[in-house]
Parts: C-alpha cells; sequence; structure tokens
C-alpha cells in the first residue's frame, strides 16, 4: 500500500477533490469515471457517469444515496466489462455490496477502479433534498466534521448511525479524511497494483507513516461497533408473531425495499412470477380455511422469503429501509438477522472476493447435528 | 382454563404436518412402512420432490404461515444424495432457516429435517410419531389464528 498526501485548496474539500479527479480523468489512464453529481436542481446527488473532464463537478461527500451504486455498477459491466479502466467512486456499504455482485457473477471488476471514499453517513433523501439547516447538507456536514460534533447524527438514516464499516475495503484507491483536517489534506492511497499505477504520476507528496490515519480508522471502527451493540440489544425486542406481524403490518407488498437491494438481483423473481395467480376458488378456499385473509396476500411471506434469500450477503445499506413508502424500519429486523445468519456461517459479505457465497458450498464435516435426532 | 382443560384440549388436537421426501430416499422410505404395513400417526401430508436441495425455504415459510403446525423435510443420508450433494445444500439451507426463525422468535422447533434412507421404512413411522407427538405437545402453530400476514 502507498500513502500520499493530498493538500487541500482553500480549504475546499470538495472542489479539491474534484481537481484530482478530474487530472485522473484528463490524464488518459481512465476512459470515464462513475462520482456522485448533484443535479442542477442541487436536491439531489446521483452516481453519473462522466467522460469529459470539463463536465465534472462532483460531491463526492454528499450524504446521500439515491440509489445503490453497486447495482450501477453492475449494469456498466454485467453485459460486457470495459476494455479500458474506468473509475467508480463508491462508499465502504456500496463497495462491499459490489464484490457481493461479483461473487453472484452479476458483476465484473475488469478494468474497473473502484475509489473509494471515508463515509461520514447518509441522510434520507428528503432530508437531503429540503435539508432545514441554512447551509448545504454537504458543507453542513463538512463543518461537523472539522468541529467533530455530532450535529450531523440526527438527520443520518438508522442504517448509516449503526453502519459495519465506514472506512473502504476492497477498493483500488482510498480517499480517506478521518484522521485528517479535512480543510487542510486528505490521504490518498493505493491498495492495489492497478491503484498503484493510476497514481503514478499524479504529484503528491509521499509519506512514509501514517500514524494518525491508523489510529482515527480504528476509533471510528470501535465507535460504531459499540452503537451497533447497542443498536442490536435495543431490537431484540422483535420477537414473536404477534411482534413480527405488527411490525410488518403497514407492508403493502410493493416490492420497493427488493428493487432497493444491491443483493437482490434477480430477473424473475418468484412473487412477480405467476404462482400467486389462481383461480377465484382457489382465493375462496383460503379463505374458508382460515375465515379470512388479508388482500394482498402474502406480504409477510414475500419479507421472509426475501430476507432467506438475501441475508447473507446483506451490507446493510439500509436501502430497503429508504425505498419503503411507509417508513416500516426494516433495519430493525434485518441487521439483527444478518448479524446472526452471518455469524453462524462465518461469512463476511464484500470482504474477500474469491470466497465463495455460503449457499452454493457445503462441507461433509459440518452441522452434524442436524437432520439427526 | 385450568391446567387439566388446557392438556385435554392439547390431548385432542391432531397437528397436520406439511411433509416434503425426496424421491430417492425418505419418499420410499414412506412407501415401504405403508408396503411393511407399519402403522404411524396419519398426521402428515407428503410432497414428493426430487431432492431434498431442492426445498427451497419459501416452501416451508409458505406452509408454516398458513397455519401449518410442522414441516418435515426428509432427504437421503449424507453421502447419498441422488445428485451427490443436494442434501448437503439443503442441510446448509435448514441451517440458515432456523437461524432467521430464531432471530425472530418464530417458533424452528415446528421444522424438522431427517434423513431416512429407502431401506428404512420403521425409521420413517417412527420419526412420524416421534413428530407428532412432539407437534401435540406444542400445541396449534399461533401463526394461524393471524390473517393479516
Amino acid at each position: 500500500m502507498t500513502q500520499k498526501i493530498f493538500k487541500i485548496k482553500d480549504n475546499d474539500v470538495v472542489s479539491s477533490t474534484n481537481e484530482f479527479l478530474r487530472h485522473l480523468l484528463s490524464s488518459g489512464k481512465i476512459q470515464a469515471l462513475l462520482v456522485p453529481q448533484s443535479t442542477p436542481s442541487k436536491k439531489i446527488a446521483y452516481p453519473v457517469l462522466i467522460a469529459d473532464p470539463k463536465k465534472l463537478h462532483a460531491d463526492i461527500i454528499a450524504p446521500v444515496l439515491p440509489v445503490a451504486t453497486a447495482t450501477v455498477v453492475s449494469k456498466i459491466t454485467k453485459v460486457q466489462p470495459p476494455s479500458k479502466p474506468i473509475g467508480v467512486v463508491m462508499r465502504a456499504c456500496q463497495i462491499r455490496a459490489l464484490i457481493e455482485l461479483v461473487k453472484l457473477n452479476q458483476a465484473n471488476l475488469t478494468n474497473i477502479v473502484i475509489i473509494g471514499v471515508d463515509c461520514p453517513g447518509t441522510f434520507p433523501i428528503n432530508v437531503y433534498a429540503e435539508f432545514p439547516e441554512k447551509k448545504t447538507p454537504t458543507h453542513f456536514l463538512l463543518e461537523t466534521m472539522v468541529k467533530k460534533s455530532n450535529d450531523a447524527e440526527q438527520y443520518l438514516r438508522s442504517a448509516c448511525q449503526v453502519c459495519k464499516d465506514p472506512i473502504p475495503t476492497n477498493a483500488d484507491i482510498v480517499l480517506g479524511f478521518y484522521g485528517f483536517d479535512i480543510e487542510k489534506e486528505i490521504i490518498v492511497e493505493a491498495h492495489s497494483e492497478l491503484g498503484k499505477e493510476i497514481l503514478k504520476d499524479i504529484t503528491l507528496e509521499e509519506i512514509q507513516e501514517v500514524k494518525t490515519r491508523e489510529k482515527a480508522v480504528k476509533e471510528i471502527r470501535e465507535e460504531k461497533d459499540k452503537k451497533r451493540a447497542v443498536f442490536l440489544k435495543e431490537k431484540e425486542g422483535i420477537k414473536g408473531i404477534e411482534k413480527v406481524a405488527e411490525f410488518f403490518d403497514k407492508c403493502v407488498n410493493c416490492h420497493n425495499c427488493r428493487q432497493a437491494c444491491p443483493i437482490c438481483y434477480c430477473k424473475e423473481c418468484l412473487f412477480d412470477s405467476a404462482v400467486f395467480d389462481a383461480e377465484a376458488y382457489k382465493f375462496i378456499r383460503r379463505a374458508e380455511n382460515k375465515g379470512l385473509f388479508k388482500m394482498p396476500s402474502d406480504a409477510l411471506l414475500f419479507q421472509l422469503g426475501r430476507m432467506n434469500h438475501m441475508i447473507l450477503s446483506c451490507v446493510e445499506c439500509g436501502l430497503c429501509e429508504q425505498a419503503c413508502p411507509n417508513a416500516i424500519p426494516l433495519m430493525e429486523v434485518f441487521i439483527p438477522a444478518a448479524e446472526n445468519a452471518q455469524k453462524e456461517f462465518t461469512y463476511r459479505p464484500g470482504k474477500d472476493k474469491t470466497e465463495k457465497v455460503p449457499m452454493i458450498v457445503y462441507r461433509e464435516d459440518e452441522f452434524l447435528e442436524v437432520g439427526e435426532k | 382454563m385450568s391446567e387439566e382443560k388446557k392438556n385435554n384440549k392439547k390431548e385432542d388436537f391432531e397437528p397436520k404436518i406439511v411433509g416434503f421426501l425426496c424421491n430417492w430416499c425418505s419418499y420410499a422410505g414412506a412407501d415401504l412402512a405403508g408396503t411393511s404395513r407399519i402403522q404411524y400417526p396419519p398426521n402428515i401430508r407428503i410432497i414428493r420432490v426430487m431432492c431434498s436441495g431442492s426445498v427451497d425455504s419459501m416452501y416451508i415459510l409458505r406452509a408454516l404461515l398458513e397455519g401449518a403446525d410442522g414441516v418435515f423435510v426428509g432427504g437421503c443420508h449424507p453421502g447419498d444424495c441422488h445428485y451427490i450433494d443436494g442434501n448437503y445444500k439443503a442441510r446448509r439451507r435448514m441451517v440458515l432457516l432456523e437461524n432467521i426463525l430464531g432471530t425472530l422468535g418464530l417458533e424452528k422447533e415446528r421444522v424438522w429435517l431427517r434423513w431416512i434412507s429407502a431401506s428404512e421404512g420403521q425409521k420413517f413411522a417412527d420419526t412420524m410419531t416421534e413428530m407428532t407427538e412432539s407437534i401435540r405437545k406444542l400445541g396449534p402453530n399461533p401463526i394461524a389464528k393471524h390473517w393479516n400476514l
């Protein structure tokens, strides 16, 4: 790993990082860049695929995640990966999701340069769009980081509040600001040969040892672990059919959560299939069996079925919760479920792209008590 | 309700069990139990599947959410799968499903996975007796009375 210090000009990290990204793009080493950029209304920042460096006005800090960046990268690379490198700027959770999609053969990392950015968390789309403070969300967030205050915490999505790990792993290049004064300097790290190659001719002040970075990363990880532990303890209460049924009562079976989820990639979901279509007499017979049943039916089956299919790869990005039109706090159920299931299979999604997802492999000498008395 | 009456009620209760039996082992085992005229409780409704590895957790969940009191999955003994490794995959799937049911506090005791070979007619009958009694003790599936799922 090589580490370089990147000096920020005029205390403005957004325009300085843009200069850096423009430089990358015009150097010809990457032919395009996928990066969050505000729309003209400034109400939201989307991942934008940029080929012309002059058109680049990105905002890599923008605390909003409207869509899964991992899904976007899957879209770009699935049919045929690019022939020359393209850079993709991503948050830690989205890199984890992308690694899972690679394992599931839904994305291809050939010629993809993953540029990970330290993530201070994101706000729900509408909070970001109609931000109540006098500053833009980005400036507000930067200010809280400089002041080291936790004023931004109140706006963070619940998934971000208890984020597993906001520091990118498995990136080729990491732009890091934890441990640095973001108005003065940030760190640029090359984590792979490709990353080193890309950064080679870019003149940055190279440094040998960065003690502050290591310490700050450890601190932020510990802080998040603590919050997560408290969250997991608090949410132990959703147990038993009464509570589970009540929790999902507002689910109208719209499947938006599945649509937003970076892991749910199936083209033909069982729940869109004809399996649930039936002749009227079958519906009536079902009603006769139970006396009555709710329509549309099978909302809980959808939630639990989807959970069974994706939970081992769940990166806890919380996009399902953000997509829910009825504000069901899905993370309260999905984070404990992911924690327990992933622990059972000692599997950490997004950790290692050469590892296989647990449901396609097995060992003969495991879970020996299952199936026996 | 007094404790005695409650117990009486439980004894009257006949569990409904949905069973997914693999074509090559457990289904043949059930067949052998029948042709050997071994008696076992008639509480199971058998669905023949080609392999225990083809039983998606969705089938099991559907049965439970529709109010089945128990769900049984029968497969070949480890190492004996007709498709080489279907039962190993079924085993992992069952571990995952039980883990999720555990997290949500839903009764995982209602879901059973057992290995029963084509020659084990007696084992099939014994397992059915054991499961029926075990579910009878658990009582009716509380999910059945929820119509708003």
